[in-house]
Formats: C-alpha cells, sequence, structure tokens
C-alpha cells in the first residue's frame, strides 16, 4: 500500500491503535494521525528533526526478530514478541518501522515529560502575564497540561539576562524565556537559505546570536517568532500591543507582491494589531515574508481621502457621493458627446482586486465605449501566458527532481520573497536552477549556470539558449516529442532562423560564458520539467516572446510544472491583465474584434461592447497629444511614477482617481473619490500562478471609503447602466460567467476551507486534530480559507496555442551590430530594479520597516566605480536624457562592469523609470555630485531642450558628456539592431 | 612489578619521539609491509583477531569499527581522537610527546585498512605543545616518504593534519568532535547515521583514540595471538592507566588488562602519608566512586570494573585517602559537568545547572533539608532522557556519593560551615 506521497506505507501500533502511515514518518507525526499527542518544543513538522528538547520521549518497542532465521518471534498465542528499548526514545527521530509499538500514556512517559518540563521551567521566569506569547504558548499549553504543579527550583538561582536584546531590527530575544529548541537556527538555515543565525557559548549559557551584519539579515525573520514555542522571539511590530486572546483574525490575502500569500489579519477594535501567515499549502505554506508581515500600517484617518473631494476654484472641496458622482457622470457626457468616446480613457493599477479591475473593464467598453483601458505598471500584455503558462496543477511548494527552474529578469527574493522559499524548497527536492539576467541575486548561489547579459541585446542571449537546447534535444535526448506536423514546421523554421546564434555571437557582448550556457542547455533539455519564472524586467526587456518561443519550441507549455509564470509588481497583476484591463484584448484574453466574444460577453451581462480598434495603452493615455480630454484613473499614481507626463495631466478637461490617501496623481486630479483599502473591503486576486483567492475586509473603511468596484458601479449607474451588484459575489458571479477560465470559480468556496482541501491527508499539520493545537500554538496550522482556484490554459490545441508562440525571431540578427561605433566613454546604463524594501508608502508607514529603507542609492561595479574614482558612498549625479538623480554609490561585486543599478521606489527626486523610455534602461552618465549643484527646477531638468548644465556647477567636460551622450543616443536609432 | 609495555615504549627506549629511533625500533616496518603485502581487509581481519578493543572509554572493538566502513566512492577519513579531555586522563599526552610515532603510524594503517586519504588528528585545544611536537614529527615522516602520494610505490595516499579542538569536553564525544572538526558548534550529533557511514564531511569516518591506535603497529608486528595472549580473555592487552589523586607516586602505569587494582596502586606507590584508600573514581570525573574497601577487590579490565557498578572508562584512576571529603567530589564533578555541558538537550543543560545550584548551596552550608532528596529525583530525571551519553556520565558522583556516603550529605547540611569533616 502506498499514500498519497507515493512512499510505501508502515504500520505501527500506538497506545494501542493501529495506524498507517508512510514510511520515513517518525512517531510524534504518526501519532497525531489518530489525534494522540506527543508534546514537542523543538521538533517541527517543516524542519529536519534533533531530538534536543526531550519532551517527545516515549516508550517504542519492535517485533523481536529471531537472528537466524529472521522471522519474527511469536507467542503462544501468535502475537508477535515485542522487545522495548531500556530507554525511552524521542519520538520526533525514531522513524516508525513495521510492527513498532509505542506507548505515550505510561507512568515512564509522563514522569519523563513531567521532569522535561520542570527542567524548561528551571530557566524560565514564568513572566506569562506580561509576554506576548501568552495564550497562545506551547510551553503554557504543555505546561498546564503535563507539568509539575509547582517548582522545586530555588527562585534566587535563576539565571538573569537583561530584557530583551535586539537579534536584528525587527525581533528581539528574551533569553531568559528560551528554551534552546534551535528552531529559530534551524528555519534560517533549511527554509530560508539565510544562514545568519546560530548558537554562542554552550551549556545553559548557551544563547541565540545573528552573526550577520547587519544582524539578523533575512527577509524571513519575523517567521521565526511564529515557530518559537515559547515567548523568547518577539517582533517590535506586535510586543506589547495587545493580548492575543483579544484578536479577532480575519483571512486575507497580502497585497505586496505577485505570491499571494495567505494572511490573517489581528485585529482589535477596528484596527490591524498584527499580521500573520494563514496555512496555504500551495502557496506559502506557513510562511510569510517580514514585508507581509510588517507593512500592514495603514494611513491614519487624518491622511485618508473620508468623502469625496471635488476641485471648485482650484481648491478641493468635500462633497457627497451623490455630488460627486453626479458630476463625474455629466462631465463624461459632456466630453464624449464634444469629443467622441475616444476622448475618454481608463488606467487601473494592478493591486485592484479582480471585481474592481472587470467592473472598470465593463465600464469602459461597455458604458462609456472605448478601448482606452489599461492597468499599471503589470506585467501581461498580451496571451502568452494563456497559451504556455504552467498547468493549472502546478504546485509552487511542490516543484521537485526533473523539473528545471528558469528564471529570467527576475530577482526572485526582492520581487517575491515566499516565491524564494519554494524554489530553495525545490532545489531540496532534485529541482536544478538556471538564472538569465542582468544582475546578481541571492538565488545565484543556487545555479547550475548563471547567464549575465547585457541588458541592450538580452534577447540574443535567449536567442542562443535556445538554439542550443533545440540542438540538445536532438542529440542528447534522442529528438523533441512528436507535436503534430504544423508545429514541427512551425520549429524547424524557428530553428532554421536560430542558425548561426551559438556562443560566439555573445563574444565580447555579454559576460556569459560558453561552457555556463552549455550547461544551461543541458540542464533545461534534460529536464522533465520545465519552468520559466520571468520578471518586471524581461518584459520591459521584451523578453517574454522569446520565453514563450522556449517553452514552445521544447514542448514545455501548459502542462504540469512546464510553461510560464509572470512575476508581476502587484498582488493582481495577473488578475489585472485576465480581466481585460488591456487596449487590444478583452476579458480573458479574447480579440476586441471577436464577435463570438463580444456574443459572450451581451450574454453574461455586459449591455453593449464597444467595436472600435486598438485603444490607448497607459503610457500613451498620458502622452501630450494623446487625444485623451478625460481620464480615469483608479488605485495607481502614473504621475508620482514619472511625473514627465504631469503637463499633460494638467492639460485633461477631467482627470478623476480613487485612492486611499494623496498622491500626485491625486494633487493635481479634478474629483478624488475615497477608496477602501485591501484590509477593509473583500473580493479576489490572482496571483503569479494563476491562483484566484479570495481576501476578507478585516477592518472598517474610514468615513465614505468604498471599494473600487462599489465606485465604478454607481458611476454606470448615473451613465444610465443600472446594474444590481449586491457586492462582489454578485461581481464574481458575472465574471465567471464572462470569462471561460474563470467559469469555475464560487466565491462562496473560496472562502471557506471545506472547498478545494489537499487531497493528501498526511501533509504535515493536516488532521487538524487538538493534539496539534497544543504543541503548535502561535502557528497557523488550520486551514482557515480554501486553497483557492487556479484557472485553467486555453484549452484548445496544442497547436492552436502554441503556434503564434513559434513564430517569435529574435530582433537583432547583425551579429556585430554595435561594435561598430563603439561606446559612448562613460556611458552607462541605467537599469530600474525592484527591491522589498522600498519606500513605498506601505513599508515607510510602518515603524519597525522605516528605519530599514535606504537613502536612494544606485549600485556599481567596483570596476566601473575605481574608473570614476568614485568609493563606496560617494554622492553621484546619475544624469540622463530625462533628467537626472542624486544617489550614493554603493559597490556590488560580481555587477556587469557598465550596469548601474538603481532601485525604484526610494525617495527619488525622479524615479529612475522615468529616466527610461520604457522601464527598461537608458543610457546614463554618473559623476560625483558637486556641492554646488542646488535642487533644479524639474520641468527643465526633464525636457532635454532646457538641459542645459550650467558650466560653473559641472564643468565643460560633463557639458560635452551630456551632448555625446544625446549624440550617441541619435545616431543609436538609425540603427535598429541595437538598443530596444 | 607487572609493567608491560606495548603503547609506552618510551619508558624503554629513549628518544623514541625521533623518527631515527622509532624506525630503529622497527618502525613504520608495519605500515611499509601492510601496504606492501597485506591487502586492507587482511589488515582489519588482524585488528579483529586481536580483538583490540578502543581506549577512548567505550571498549568497542577496533577491528568491528573499521569494517563498518562501506566500500563507496565517497572519500573516507581517520580522526585520531586526540582530545583527551576527562579529569585525571594524561595517557594520550605522554604518547603524543614521547611515543608519537607509533600512533601515527597506527592511523596510517588503519587509513590503509579503511581506504581513507586523509587522517585527521583532533588534539585538545590546551595541547599547543604538544601540537607542534606532532607537527614536526609529522614533517619528518613525510619527509621520509611514510607520509604522503603513491607511499612505497603504491597507488595508497595518505596525509595527516594537525587539528585544535576549543576546549570543549563534549568535543570527546566522537560527533560533538567531527562537528568540532568541521568548523561546527561542538555538540554531538543525531545517529543514525554513524559516522562510518556518514561522519567527517559527511563521508565515512573512523573514529579512534590515540592509545588504541598505538596498538597497532605492536599487533601488526607481533601477530594477533601475541597481543591476546597479553590480558584477559575479553579485554586483552595493555591498558595506560593514569593514576592521581592520594599517591604516592602520580603518573602512567602500563599494565596488562586484567591487572587487579592493588598492584596498581603499589606502582603508584600505595596511598600517600600512610592513610587508607577511602574511595577510588575509576574513569575521571565520568565513573561512579568505588568505595575503597571494593575496589581493592577490583581488576581492571571493562568487565571486573562493570562489575562493581563502575566504569573503566578511559581508565583514569583518581585514588581518594581517608580525609575526602565525598560531598566536595561529588560538588566539584557537578560543576565540571555544568560547566561542560553542551546545552544541546534540556535534561543536561537544565539538569546540571540544576544539581550544580544545589552543592554550591550545601558546600556554602546553606544547604537544607529535603536538598539531598532533590538531588536524588534531578539525578532520577535527567537518568535515561538525554541526548548523549555525557548527561548520564554527570550523574555518577552525586548517586554513587548518595549511596556510598550518604551520611557525609547529613552532615554537611547539617551544619553551617560546610561540614567538611576535619
Amino acid at each position: 500500500m502506498t499514500s498519497a506521497s507515493g512512499k510505501s506505507d508502515v504500520t505501527l501500533t500506538i497506545d494501542g491503535v493501529v495506524v498507517s502511515v508512510p514510511a520515513g514518518t517518525n512517531v510524534v507525526d504518526a501519532a497525531h494521525v489518530i489525534d494522540v499527542e506527543v508534546p514537542i518544543f523543538c521538533h517541527h513538522p517543516r524542519l529536519e528533526p534533533v531530538g534536543m528538547c526531550r519532551m517527545c520521549l516515549v516508550e517504542v518497542g519492535t517485533p523481536s526478530v529471531d537472528r537466524a532465521t529472521g522471522e519474527v518471534q511469536r507467542d503462544e498465542g501468535g502475537q508477535p514478541i515485542i522487545r522495548f528499548f531500556p530507554k525511552l526514545q524521542a519520538g520526533c527521530t525514531t522513524q516508525v518501522s513495521e510492527g513498532m509499538v509505542v506507548r505515550t500514556a505510561t507512568p515512564d512517559v509522563g514522569d519523563a515529560r513531567r521532569s522535561v518540563l520542570e527542567f524548561l521551567l528551571t530557566s524560565h521566569p514564568l513572566d506569562c502575564p506580561v509576554c506576548d506569547k501568552g495564550g497562545e504558548c506551547p510551553l503554557q499549553n504543555l505546561t498546564m497540561r503535563y507539568g509539575p504543579g509547582t517548582s522545586r527550583f530555588s527562585l534566587g538561582e535563576k539565571y538573569h539576562f537583561p530584557k530583551p536584546v535586539p537579534v536584528g531590527p525587527l525581533i528581539a530575544l528574551d533569553r531568559e524565556r528560551c528554551v534552546q529548541c534551535a528552531r529559530c537556527i534551524r528555519f534560517q538555515d533549511e527554509v530560508a537559505d539565510d544562514h545568519v543565525l546560530g548558537f554562542e557559548n554552550r551549556g545553559r549559557g548557551m544563547e541565540i546570536v545573528s552573526f550577520s551584519d547587519p544582524p539578523f539579515d533575512s527577509y524571513f525573520s519575523g517567521n521565526t517568532s511564529d515557530i518559537c514555542p515559547v515567548g523568547a522571539l518577539t517582533t517590535n511590530d506586535f510586543r506589547f500591543r495587545g493580548r492575543v486572546w483579544e484578536l479577532e483574525s480575519v483571512p486575507g490575502i497580502c497585497e505586496h507582491c505577485p505570491v499571494g500569500c495567505n494572511v490573517s489579519n489581528d485585529t482589535r477594535n477596528g484596527e490591524i494589531l498584527r499580521v500573520m501567515p494563514d496555512r496555504n499549502e500551495a502557496v506559502n505554506e506557513i510562511w510569510l515574508c517580514d514585508k507581509g508581515r510588517f507593512a500592514h500600517h495603514l494611513p491614519s484617518e487624518a491622511e485618508r481621502f473620508t468623502s469625496p473631494l471635488i476641485r471648485r476654484d482650484g481648491v478641493l472641496v468635500p462633497a457627497t457621493w451623490h455630488e460627486a458622482l453626479g458630476l463625474v457622470a455629466e462631465r463624461l457626457r459632456g466630453i464624449a458627446a464634444a469629443d467622441g468616446r475616444d476622448a475618454i480613457g481608463g488606467i487601473a493599477g494592478d493591486g485592484l482586486c479582480n471585481e474592481d479591475l472587470y467592473l472598470f473593464g465593463r465600464f469602459m467598453r461597455a458604458v462609456i465605449g472605448t478601448n482606452n483601458v489599461d492597468h499599471r505598471p503589470g506585467i501581461v500584455r498580451d496571451d502568452v501566458i494563456a497559451r504556455a503558462g504552467v498547468g493549472a496543477q502546478t504546485r509552487p511548494t511542490e516543484i521537485g527532481l526533473g523539473t528545471a527552474i528558469v528564471v529570467v529578469g527576475l530577482d526572485v527574493e526582492e520581487e517575491a520573497p515566499i516565491l524564494f522559499l519554494n524554489l530553495f524548497k525545490a532545489l531540496g527536492n532534485g529541482a536544478r536552477i538556471i538564472v538569465v539576467g542582468g544582475q546578481p541575486q541571492k538565488i545565484d548561489r543556487h545555479a547550475e549556470a548563471s547567464l549575465r547579459y547585457r541588458h541592450d541585446t538580452a534577447e540574443r542571449v535567449l536567442a542562443v539558449l535556445l538554439s542550443q537546447v533545440l540542438g540538445r534535444l536532438d542529440e542528447v535526448v534522442g529528438g523533441t516529442s512528436p507535436i503534430g506536423e504544423a508545429l514541427e514546421e512551425a520549429r524547424s523554421a524557428l530553428r532554421a532562423a536560430l542558425s548561426g546564434y551559438d556562443a560566439a555571437v555573445l563574444e565580447g557582448e555579454h559576460p556569459v560564458h560558453a561552457v555556463d550556457l552549455e550547461s544551461a542547455a543541458r540542464v533545461i533539455a534534460e529536464a522533465e520539467h520545465v519552468m520559466v519564472f520571468y520578471g518586471r524586467e524581461a518584459e520591459a526587456l521584451g523578453l517574454v516572446p522569446a520565453l514563450g518561443a522556449l517553452v514552445a519550441a521544447t514542448g514545455r507549455a501548459g502542462g504540469p510544472y512546464d510553461g510560464l509564470v509572470a512575476v508581476g509588481p502587484h498582488a493582481n497583476s495577473q488578475g489585472a491583465a485576465d480581466m481585460g484591463l488591456l487596449p487590444d484584448m478583452l476579458p480573458g484574453y479574447r480579440r476586441i474584434d471577436s464577435r463570438q466574444a463580444h456574443d459572450d460577453l451581451i450574454a453574461a451581462g455586459w449591455p453593449a461592447v464597444c467595436a472600435t480598434g486598438s485603444g490607448l495603452g497607459a503610457a500613451a493615455m498620458l502622452e501630450p497629444e494623446s487625444g485623451i480630454r478625460a481620464l480615469l484613473v483608479l488605485g495607481t499614481d502614473p504621475i508620482g511614477d514619472d511625473p514627465g507626463r504631469e503637463a499633460a495631466a494638467r492639460a485633461l478637461q477631467l482627470l478623476v482617481v480613487t485612492d486611499l490617501a494623496p498622491t500626485a496623481t491625486t494633487r493635481i486630479a479634478d474629483v478624488i473619490l475615497p477608496a477602501a483599502a485591501l484590509a477593509e473591503r473583500e473580493g479576489t486576486l490572482t496571483n503569479m500562478f494563476r491562483r484566484v483567492q479570495r481576501t476578507q475586509a478585516s477592518v472598517p473603511a474610514p468615513g465614505d471609503a468604498r471599494p473600487d468596484w462599489w465606485i465604478v458601479a454607481e458611476l454606470a449607474r448615473r451613465m444610465g447602466v443600472a446594474e444590481a451588484y449586491g457586492g462582489p459575489e454578485d461581481v464574481i458571479a458575472e465574471i465567471a460567467r464572462a470569462i471561460p477560465s474563470y467559469s469555475g470559480i464560487d466565491y462562496a468556496a473560496l472562502g471557506s476551507a471545506k472547498a478545494s482541501r489537499p487531497s493528501d491527508p498526511f501533509l504535515p499539520f493536516a488532521p487538524e486534530t487538538e493534539s496539534r493545537k497544543v504543541s503548535y500554538e502561535g502557528t497557523r496550522y488550520d486551514l482557515r480559507a480554501s486553497e483557492g482556484v487556479v484557472w485553467g490554459t486555453d484549452s484548445s490545441s496544442a497547436e492552436e496555442r502554441l503556434l503564434p508562440l513559434l513564430a517569435w525571431r529574435p530582433r537583432t540578427v547583425s551579429v556585430d551590430a554595435g561594435s561598430a561605433e563603439g561606446p559612448v566613454p562613460g556611458r552607462m546604463s541605467l537599469v530600474p530594479v525592484t527591491r522589498l524594501y522600498d519606500a513605498g508608502a506601505a513599508t515607510s508607514r510602518s515603524p519597525v520597516l522605516k528605519p530599514l529603507i535606504p537613502r536612494p542609492y544606485v549600485e556599481m561595479s567596483p570596476f566601473d566605480a575605481a574608473a570614476r574614482g568614485l568609493p563606496e558612498g560617494t554622492r553621484v549625479t546619475v544624469r540622463g536624457l530625462r533628467g537626472f538623480l542624486n544617489a550614493e554609490v554603493r559597490l556590488v561585486d560580481g555587477l556587469t562592469p557598465g550596469v548601474v543599478l538603481a532601485p525604484r521606489s526610494l525617495a527619488w527626486d525622479l524615479p529612475p523609470d522615468a529616466l527610461t523610455e520604457d522601464g527598461a534602461t537608458a543610457d546614463v552618465i554618473v559623476e560625483r555630485a558637486m556641492s554646488t549643484v542646488t535642487e533644479p527646477d524639474r520641468q527643465s531638468s526633464l525636457n532635454p531642450a532646457l538641459d542645459v548644465v550650467p558650466d560653473e556647477t559641472i564643468g565643460n567636460a560633463a557639458a560635452d558628456q551630456a551632448s555625446e551622450l544625446a549624440a550617441g543616443r541619435a545616431n543609436q536609432s538609425d540603427h535598429p539592431g541595437e538598443g530596444l | 612489578m607487572s609493567e608491560r609495555f606495548v603503547v609506552l615504549r618510551n619508558r624503554e627506549i629513549a628518544d623514541l619521539d625521533r623518527l631515527d629511533v622509532y624506525r630503529e625500533h622497527g618502525g613504520y616496518a608495519q605500515f611499509e609491509r601492510s601496504v606492501r603485502d597485506l591487502g586492507p581487509a587482511d589488515v582489519t581481519g588482524i585488528v579483529k583477531a586481536a580483538n583490540l578493543r578502543g581506549r577512548g572509554g567505550a571498549g568497542f572493538p577496533t577491528g568491528l569499527k573499521w569494517s563498518f566502513v562501506p566500500a563507496n566512492d565517497k572519500p573516507k577519513y581517520i580522526v585520531v581522537n586526540n582530545d583527551e579531555s576527562e579529569p585525571g586522563t594524561f595517557k594520550d599526552h605522554e604518547i603524543t610527546l614521547h611515543n608519537p610515532h607509533q600512533f601515527i603510524e597506527g592511523a596510517l594503517i588503519a587509513a590503509y585498512a579503511i581506504g581513507a586519504g586523509a587522517v585527521y588528528i583532533y588534539c585538545r585545544g590546551e595541547f599547543w605543545q604538544e601540537m607542534s611536537h606532532l607537527e614536526r614529527c609529522i614533517e619528518a615522516a613525510r619527509g621520509a616518504g611514510l607520509i604522503g602520494k603513491n607511499l612505497f610505490g603504491s597507488d595508497f595516499s595518505c596525509d595527516v593534519f594537525v587539528t585544535p579542538g576549543a576546549g570543549a569536553y563534549i568535543c570527546g564525544e566522537e560527533t560533538a568532535l567531527l562537528n568540532s572538526l568541521e568548523g561546527e558548534l561542538g555538540q554531538p550529533r543525531l545517529k543514525p547515521p554513524f559516522p562510518a557511514i556518514e561522519g567527517l564531511y559527511a563521508s565515512p569516518t573512523v573514529v579512534n583514540n590515540t592509545e588504541t591506535l598505538a596498538n597497532v603497529p605492536w599487533i601488526l608486528e607481533h601477530g594477533a595471538d601475541a597481543y591476546r595472549a597479553i590480558g584477559t580473555e575479553a579485554s586483552p592487552g595493555t591498558k595506560v592507566i593514569s593514576v592521581s589523586g592520594h599517591v604516592e607516586r602520580p603518573g602512567n602505569y602500563e599494565v596488562p588488562l586484567g591487572t587487579p587494582f592493588a598492584e596498581v596502586l603499589a606502582l603508584a606507590g600505595g596511598v600517600w602519608r600512610g592513610r587508607s584508600l577511602k574511595a577510588l573514581l575509576p574513569a575521571g570525573a565520568s565513573a561512579p566512586v568505588i568505595p575503597g574497601d571494593v575496589a581493592m577487590t577490583m581488576n581492571c579490565d571493562w568487565e571486573s570494573v562493570a562489575g562493581l557498578g563502575s566504569i573503566l572508562g578511559s581508565a583514569s584512576f583518581i585514588v581518594m585517602d581517608e580525609t575526602t571529603d565525598m560531598v566536595d567530589v561529588a560538588a566539584r564533578t557537578t560543576r565540571f559537568f555544568e560547566h561542560e555541558s553542551c546545552g544541546k538537550c534540556s535534561p543536561c543543560r537544565e539538569g546540571t545547572f540544576w544539581l550544580n545550584g544545589i552543592y554550591g548551596r550545601i558546600m556554602r552550608g546553606e544547604g537544607r533539608p529535603g536538598d539531598v532528596e532533590v538531588i536524588s529525583d534531578v539525578v532520577a530525571q535527567i537518568d535515561g532522557t538525554c541526548f548523549c551519553p555525557l548527561g548520564e556520565f554527570a550523574l555518577s558522583a552525586p548517586r554513587s556519593t548518595i549511596l556510598h556516603f550518604g551520611d557525609e550529605y547529613a552532615a554537611h547540611i547539617g551544619t553551617k560551615n560546610g561540614g567538611a569533616p576535619k
């Protein structure tokens, strides 16, 4: 017999009950299956057993075997003779074996438990009344259940320490409470791959220390506080803020990245006091990154928009919803009548819920009647994920042997921290990793090959890689799998187009080693599964079509653990595209000119579908001559992200913005509509694995703030299209009708733990037994919401899905393009990058994270810095055609010379993305900042024509460089082979 | 008297630590013969036949230990446990200083037997002078072609390295030693896997005591039968016994296993100052004390000592005369174990701390009625619940002193001056 986990089962008897569990299970976990508690402190089902605390001692016997015959010896009754170990055995380090007999309810076991508890309590301060763990503390629980009632230890002999002391910036240690179980150390080593904690000293003097600099240098430090079985590790965010029994826990989805971690918002009196991970075995297991945990502070009510605001004579004045929406509707009608429907545009943020986004798209297309609708920043621009995304059965937590993980243009840990944990776990299960990127990252250390590209011609690296993979598939593996005639033909054509793309193509242009290319190609070709994760940089550099071709040509698209994953910038980057917030696609990636799609949407309840051609994208709508007169902006700040758009925005006749609190965009809005924060409303979000999950309202919205879907629906009503949406459940029901891939979504089921439960009952923690509650309290082992539902990729034939992807051809065909002119002296390539701790609103409002936000800095290779005489910490000016940045220099070993990285969303005068044309790269000059440089007028710095550098501040040489830069740029555009 | 030098041949041969002297007296000939003429299995077979037992304390059959090493592709290691941290033990110290080549040769023979390419000699951290001496001896052997690549023209290569410990008693336990050697915290590892399967750097490893390995060249030279002719049936060979405490001539005495304790005591000049024997700690701090009259019936082999409720261990005899305060003995050993507890498991970490507190109180004259009962309870609570044997070593002195000298506790607790017998 085998279990769902594929291991053969072992049958044993625990306290007289016969139970079968997979081989390799330990006694503690086996006992939980039949709700027998074997109490533990150091053991944790997600960590390797260590057997340190000795709390789990039990009597263990095994069948006596005749040495001569190998037969189990039996008594007269035919029962196996059981031979018990002379000593009690640690249940956590004892693996089950066939016929084993375990006794947990004997006097000896009781004595041992009482003994270990008495020992642990000799050092314990017994300060439960002021301990944050009190009420959810395994030590407290187990003492009540198994411990001695009184202590014989002499109070005066207790060890005393100053308490608490910082282990790092977010976590403090109370050494008096620590029971030295090493869970925190082991979590950091085994799960987080941040080897920053250890024991110092020995015996009773042994204590947890961090030996990293800065201390506890990990994005996952908060998890150690959850799994700490006592109150030794507490977070600076929650310590002394409340008693856990006063908290009301509401399940939610984290809003900070595309992973979609399940969280528990623990609230009191309408305020979130802490965020804990909620268990979802298909997403975050029981972990959460520190940003997700600590960046939960909403703007104060004083900062919030609590009622609609209308600009009258240049001044914003409060208004009722009736007044504000009535005004907007009237103005929109007027503009549509005067300038046409296409004079109106809509832009939504990709952090909003599906319900908001869907209704907004529907409003623009069916009520206004324009395709000028888009989301931003986003990453999914077309249907490549629908065609070649990983199969719906894929569980990121169970990636394993035989899988090649290809990471492209993505810093896994910085952009999607829990995905890093998924991939690190996958490595342990035998997966292999290939990294293709422009800069070093943490996961490089585990990569079989790290291919470092030059950003401007990065696509060539993928072309060479794909060419080698296809070659390998023929040579080594004995041919690619049969895929049908048309596909075969397309693949041959692609191969032919890629001929000549060998390692030599990259020589001198990309810091890629031929041997790494070969090993990357080998790993991909030999893998049973290929998963390609790409990030914002890959999208900005235009690499996505090449990745589509890679998975299509290797036949690794759309199956379980095969295909693409778009790791977007926000919690609903995938959902925003699914909902049809694209100027050239309807919901569900249907063509805007598809008659069938129009009919289906009408059938789903749309009053109409606009029949015009492709609309304008988000960036185009804010171009000066876009023709847009009225713009609706939902939950995003396009002006803050690119102040260069402000003039165009000011020129609009009507700018309507929904948001929580002031932004650069609301500052110039004509009407501001107060939105509810994610924690204040319910709805669904679609994560990067296309998993649709439900989040619930945990605190009330202040004043008149409302969810965006409600705002859009009310506006539609005032535009004459009355719809009866009682709540998000009605909207998602319509989404299920309108988008075929969402057809199975059931809002009620998404909120229920009963739905879509894991099928394997032996997942660690799975049975929600009383016995687990006692030992694992403080960790959210119970399932409180469903796992979510993953929408399946396009179910049409492989040919239909993949043929268009095979039509990709590399844009840069000329092998030696670019090298002829040589680079402009001193020119560097500015690359905006995403870092977890940015100066965004959420991080800035967290009192514990705020000190961790760095001042604006750029990263350069020591080589470049030395060439410019810029030691670490120098103040520099990074000057591009569209403006300049002031920053401190940090030196990064392994960074490609010629590249300067600028983390997005620091306290920049001008966001790095604004220096780039397209969010990808910008040509810049980096020079030492002159002390006499004063804050320049932003308008002039953004206008190349006005960007005349005053001689007295930076001198002629720099001015010459700036003009050279402009010249180089101009030259470049004559050579389409170069640049993007 | 009845000393017999198998290991401490330096007692009979001057300057035996010099390579030339050692080689004049047959040194490295057995290593050369092994590599040239014997197969690895033959070597292991001879050591097995001699029934050489580990001298570090446990007395585990050495040949059997070697035979556990699997024939796989992983690198293999010999680690010499030269940590010698048991209070009262100083035999490996003498071997290291005065007969180092003999155990180095033994280690090289062991390396050949299991196919190890490297020998690590893990030395007690305080052995800094001894370590530089060892380094010089190893350098000399390397210079003579006895250590290095393709030894004696064969395809067997082996190097020898000396590594210092960092001053932890627990690092005498073989898995804690391996952790320490790898640069990790000196705490014992979970077994299985045993070092023979996954030891140093997760590769098959044999950890042998210095004295154990020093026996190996002799066994190969004289044969298993000659070796078994020394000592007892179950415990063949000699044992270096470190005698300290209240004797006239403390020092190392190498005698055949099974020698009566009375003879060893006599070799050491008897109890000093004409006093009488009160008690014996036969294995440093970790053995239960044996009352003097019982000790006089004891023979020095593993079986005999175990029969008296104690252990032979590494045979470090601490002799105590009639003036000894047995509560103080327990207090001092307890302080030692509290200081040396690695902290990995709760019973040892917390229990030794608790015991030490009570003993400290008693010795300050602040003992309370009921303290002996609490000590006995704590001892019982530690017993059988620890991760490694060290926790139970810590119980030997309290338990055996309460058993045999309970009235001294009563005297201590009943007085205000600490109650030491005058």
